[in-house]
């Protein structure tokens, strides 16, 4: 092995999508910038998937005080209330900037940026590119990106932190074909998503795969709430291989109903105010019920319908859902899909101040690898805030960190190597080591969790994380530092959901009789730093 | 399902080759499940791209039986040929789009936002969806032909021109990546994921601003002033198709449909043969042939060269032109013309190109004329028309030896054969090498220029379906 490919960077930006790119062409006004993405820059990860749109107060009959309520309200009081208010108060100026920026997002007739309703929000306050908003953010990212200085690496792996022991100084690489590189720099952020990929049915791109989250946790940063996991009520179902691709929410921000297999709009049952656009954990868990409960459709989910629309409205504001449909034989303009919940986003993370730094120095996060802005469930339309906000202010921090010796830690390094050499000698295909961690995880920590199953799924993983994995080329040693990390986030998720002994957000227990509400709740962030974990107790509230 | 993949490793120093894989699937699976069994059942360092596995990335694009899709959402199917896309290869199914991103334009934009109204969106939209997957500059014939930098950077040149926020001269630099390059032959909008009509919302824009600012080829203002001036794109040498033909041309016994006929520039002024043979096809099969004489260029040739302005005036006496006439259906010979009609009028009439006409009215079988015979597919009858079929029933029913040849756009079209020749020649010859291949003793086409061209580029005989037609009927 030995690593010949090294280079040196003031800031090193690790990931592509909304976070990585805007925090990137923030920290190039401070120095020397990379970054690095496992992908192809800007094709990776989650945001250029992202349909719905991204929540800003942009009129005056809303207000950044409304949508702070709705988001801690929506988050169950889990949600930092400092990230929360940094979030709704800067986002508005994040839309001008992708705005001057030359984003095309939608206007309305007086060419003011146009909102639309998302679940549990109280006014429309969602903007969007027709429903490939992430993608019209990303392109317009991208587009300031080629202009900028900053140094694009396409297709390189981070596979590990390095650290000089008191704080992170840089990354260990690795390219397609299996060649390992250093990248040294004063500060390094992560930008890398979150982790849909533990499970079996997910909406996330397979970059989704968490390494941030094991990155960070591996160079001694604090992790939190890892169980808080939500599910996507509306995911597709058929065919097979597409199941848990994302539905929008916009399909129901549009106006879509719901219905079980008798034809019932269920959501009169389980929340008859908010109805369809109630927020994601209540829907999921009414779909979940209505499934478990024998309601459920050939393929176990239940109806979404459109059809009484006008067809314009679904040609120019749900273009894609209306294409994706059609190349599976589904008409959406007449035709109910079939849905079910789907693995989506992950409201836990890296534990940030609002300047992003995590807990080890000169180691910031942004966007989807962060936890704490969206508690125990996320908004939709709250993650692209989150990447624009957060990932602006993660460029800033970092570029303002303060230039040091550089001082690499060779031991860190070989170790490393042997690590990698070990692979070699492993007995089991990562492929099916994912595969059956994917099934794990779906089926016992899913959206209704007990400790029966979570110890059933605490042993799996165990077992897995000590079955060696086998290599046999440099080409598939990303994939098997990957398939690591996987597994590393499927422990951490469990852990967090052993721990916390309440329902609350995403996060639903259902052999724990609890007694509090959300907001007066007992207990804080579940956290996790190497080898030590647990749940915040709030004496005042005991 | 069993597969056939193409694969490379450049560190063995082998050359590419296919390799068959026999892999298990789930019904309706995608490619991409496909190649995704191949990776994790047989061989982990199998490489291709991927990541969103729902066609918004564009990560994904590959060429399955030689068209450009994406993986994700193409279904596959037994037997499936799975190649990358044609461009600079790294290693099996990854190629090397860096030089193509470099060529992307971005947005040349102040600090200050000025006002941007929703018709500015509505018009940049349709230029905005491109997901950068490539599946365009690879099958792009003009290229290689050219040093013109392809589809989709002139999607984003137009993009930004629209753009109240971008300030930057896009058409100066549109010209300077090619913009005159394109034959306006869509293959681009066949394969592209997301229907972006870059030729017409594009290029034919891009082209039309800078005639505006006299930056057309002098080719393309010479060609338009003479169209001006004497309403066709030929210049009159012999007695022309329309001064040699009476008004009205009854059939042979029944009359089973009536028909007007536009016969277009070329065929009134250049290559006057084909289209007499259209009208006595015509006559035989029971059609009456109306056929006013002040009808004028359709204006393709001015409209694929952005010479907007005279569009209208020539629109108006060919529709009047017809209308007079009293025909409901207006029959074309011409690719470049039925496409014209068909989509840059708004006529009152049905617009049909004759093979189309033909084959839906029934025709009588003539006898096999002797000789192997390959269809060339005129881009604007394929793509322009979506005709693909109907010719080839045609001559299957006269050829007596018929070679099929895949679609690839000879190099004529978009002004190029007038503008850039030396492009077109080049296009032409990679044109040539594909009919070689074939056998062929003769070509059969529907469009003059195509004819005209092909015969320089390959010294065949180039025939018209309308004449070989008759040299079977003639028998
Ligand atoms: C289908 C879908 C639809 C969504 N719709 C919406 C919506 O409408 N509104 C909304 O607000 N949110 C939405 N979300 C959520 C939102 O898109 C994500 O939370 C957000 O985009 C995450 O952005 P990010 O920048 O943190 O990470 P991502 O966009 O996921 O990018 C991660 C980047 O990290 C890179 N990376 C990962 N690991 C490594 C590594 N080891 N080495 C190098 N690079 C690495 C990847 O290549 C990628 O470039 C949606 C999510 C999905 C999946
Ligand atoms: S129309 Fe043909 S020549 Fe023009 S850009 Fe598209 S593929 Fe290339
Ligand atoms: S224009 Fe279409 S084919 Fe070309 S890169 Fe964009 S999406 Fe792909
Ligand atoms: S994987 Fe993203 S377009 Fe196919």
């Amino acid at each position: 092995m030995g690593i010949e490919n090294t280079s040196d960077c003031h800031v090193l930006v690790i990931g592509s999508g909304g976070a990585g790119i805007r925090a990137a062409v923030e920290a190039e006004n401070f120095g020397e910038t990379i970054i690095v993405s496992k992908t192809i820059t800007g094709k990776g990860g989650c945001t250029v998937m992202a349909e719905g749109g991204i929540n800003a107060v942009l009129k005056d009959t809303d207000s950044i005080q409304a949508h702070f309520e709705d988001t801690m309200s929506g988050g169950a009081y889990l949600n930092d209330e400092d990230l929360v208010r940094t979030l709704t108060s800067e986002v508005p100026d994040r839309i001008r900037d992708l705005f001057t920026w030359g984003a095309v997002f939608d206007l309305a007739k007086d060419n003011c940026i146009a909102q639309r309703p998302f679940g549990g929000q109280r006014c429309a306050r969602t903007c969007y590119a027709g429903d490939h908003t992430g993608h019209e953010i990303v392109m317009t990212l991208l587009e300031k990106l080629r202009s900028s200085s900053v140094t694009i690496e396409n297709e390189v792996t981070v596979l590990d932190l390095l650290s000089d022991g008191e704080k992170v100084n840089g990354a260990i690489t690795c390219d397609r074909e299996g060649n390992l590189g250093l990248i040294t720099a004063d500060a390094v952020i992560l930008a890398t998503g979150g982790a849909g990929q533990v499970y079996d049915t997910t909406t996330n791109s397979t970059a989704g795969t968490g390494d941030g989250y094991a990155l960070g946790y591996r160079a001694g940063a604090q992790l939190i709430d890892m169980e808080q996991v939500q599910f996507h009520p509306t995911g597709a179902v058929t065919p097979y291989d597409s199941r848990g691709r994302l539905i929008t929410e916009a399909v129901r921000g549009e106006g879509g109903v719901l219905k079980n297999a008798l034809g019932e709009r269920f959501m009169e049952k389980y929340d008859p105010k908010r109805m369809e656009l109630s927020t994601r954990d209540v829907v999921s868990r009414s779909i979940a019920t209505e499934v478990l409960e024998g309601r459920d459709t050939e393929h176990g989910g239940v109806w979404l319908d459109v059809s009484h629309l006008p067809r314009e409205q679904i040609e120019s504001r749900l273009p894609i859902m209306l294409n994706q449909f059609l190349q599976f034989g589904v008409d959406i303009r007449t035709q109910p899909m079939e849905v079910a919940p789907t693995a989506h986003h992950f409201m836990g993370g890296l534990k940030i101040t609002p300047d992003t730094l995590t807990t080890v120095p000169h180691l910031f996060a942004a966007g989807e690898v962060a936890g704490g802005v969206h508690g125990g469930n996320r908004l939709g339309g709250n993650a692209l805030a989150e990447t624009q906000v957060f990932g602006r202010r993660a460029g800033l921090s970092a570029g303002k960190c303060k230039r040091t010796a550089r001082n690499i830690d060779d031991k860190q390094i070989k170790a490393a190597e042997d690590k990698l050499n070990s692979f070699y000698k492993g007995s089991t295909k990562t492929a099916d080591v994912r595969q059956s961690m994917k099934m794990i995880m779906w089926n016992n920590v899913g959206i209704y969790r007990n400790e029966l199953d979570l110890r059933v799924a605490e042993r799996g993983i165990e077992k897995l994380q000590n079955t060696p994995l086998k290599i046999s080329s440099s080409r598939e040693l990303s994939d098997a530092v990957i398939t690591e990390n996987m597994l590393l986030v499927a422990k951490l998720v469990i852990e967090g959901a052993l721990l916390r002994r309440e329902s609350r957000g995403a996060h639903t227990r259902t052999d724990v009789k609890q007694t509090w509400t959300n907001a007066d709740s007992p207990f804080g962030h579940t956290f996790f730093v190497k080898g030590k974990s647990g749940i915040e107790i709030l004496e005042n509230r005991l | 399902m069993k597969v056939t993949i193409s694969r490379y490793d450049p560190v063995t120093g082998e050359q590419p080759h296919f390799v068959e894989y026999d892999v298990s699937v789930n019904t309706a699976a995608r490619v991409l499940n496909v190649l995704d069994a191949v990776r994790d059942t047989i061989d982990p360092t199998f490489a291709y791209r991927h990541c969103c596995r729902g066609g918004q990335c564009g990560s994904c694009a590959v060429r399955v039986n030689g068209e450009p899709v994406l993986a994700c959402m193409q279904e596959a199917h037994e037997g499936d040929v799975i190649e990358p896309l044609d461009l600079p290869r790294i290693r099996d199914l990854i190629t090397d789009i860096a030089p193509v991103m470099a060529q992307i334009a971005w947005l040349n934009g102040g600090s200050e936002c000025p006002e941007v109204r929703q018709a500015d969106i509505d018009d940049i939209k349709p230029l905005r969806e491109c997901i950068e997957c490539y599946s365009c500059i690879s099958s792009c014939p003009a290229i290689s032909a050219s040093d013109f930098k392809g589809p989709t950077i002139m999607r984003q040149e137009q993009r930004l021109n629209l753009d109240p926020r971008d300030n930057a001269d896009r058409i100066l630099e549109a010209i300077d990546k090619g913009l005159f390059s394109c034959t306006t032959c869509r293959k681009c909008v066949e394969v592209c994921p997301k229907d972006i009509d870059t030729p017409r919302k594009a290029i034919e824009k891009l082209r039309s601003e800078a005639m505006k600012r006299g930056l057309s080829l002098p080719a393309h203002k010479a060609l338009a002033s003479l169209i001006e001036k004497t309403g066709r794109s030929i210049e009159r040498k012999e007695t022309t198709f329309l001064e040699q033909v009476a008004d009205v041309i009854e059939p042979e016994g029944e009359v089973r449909a009536t028909i007007g006929f536009f016969v277009g520039c070329m065929f009134n002024g250049r290559v006057i043969q084909p289209a007499l043979d259209a009208i006595e096809l015509l006559r035989l099969n029971g059609i009456r042939v109306i056929i006013p004489k002040d009808q004028v260029c359709c204006g393709s040739p001015l409209i694929r060269t952005g010479f907007v302005g005279f569009i209208p005036e020539l629109q108006k006496r060919n529709i009047d032109a017809f209308v007079k006439a009293g025909v409901d259906t207006v029959l074309t010979m011409c690719a470049g013309c039925g496409a014209t009609l068909k989509n840059d009028y708004d006529t009152p009439f049905r617009v049909v190109d004759i093979t189309e006409f033909l084959c839906e009215i029934g025709f009588k079988a003539p006898s096999k004329v002797a000789g192997t015979y390959t269809y060339h597919d005129p881009c604007h009858l394929l793509r322009g028309q979506g005709i693909s079929k109907q010719p080839r029933i045609l001559l299957e029913s006269v050829a007596e030896k018929f070679v099929e040849m895949p679609a690839r756009c000879c190099g004529a079209g978009g002004g190029v054969k007038s503008g850039q020749p030396e492009e077109a020649a080049k296009i032409g010859a990679v044109r040539a090498e594909m009919v070689k291949k074939t056998g062929a003793d003769y070509i059969v086409t529907v469009c003059p220029f195509c004819e005209f061209h092909l015969h320089q580029v390959t010294g065949l005989p180039v025939k018209n379906i309308a004449t070989l037609m008759m040299e079977g009927h003639r028998k």
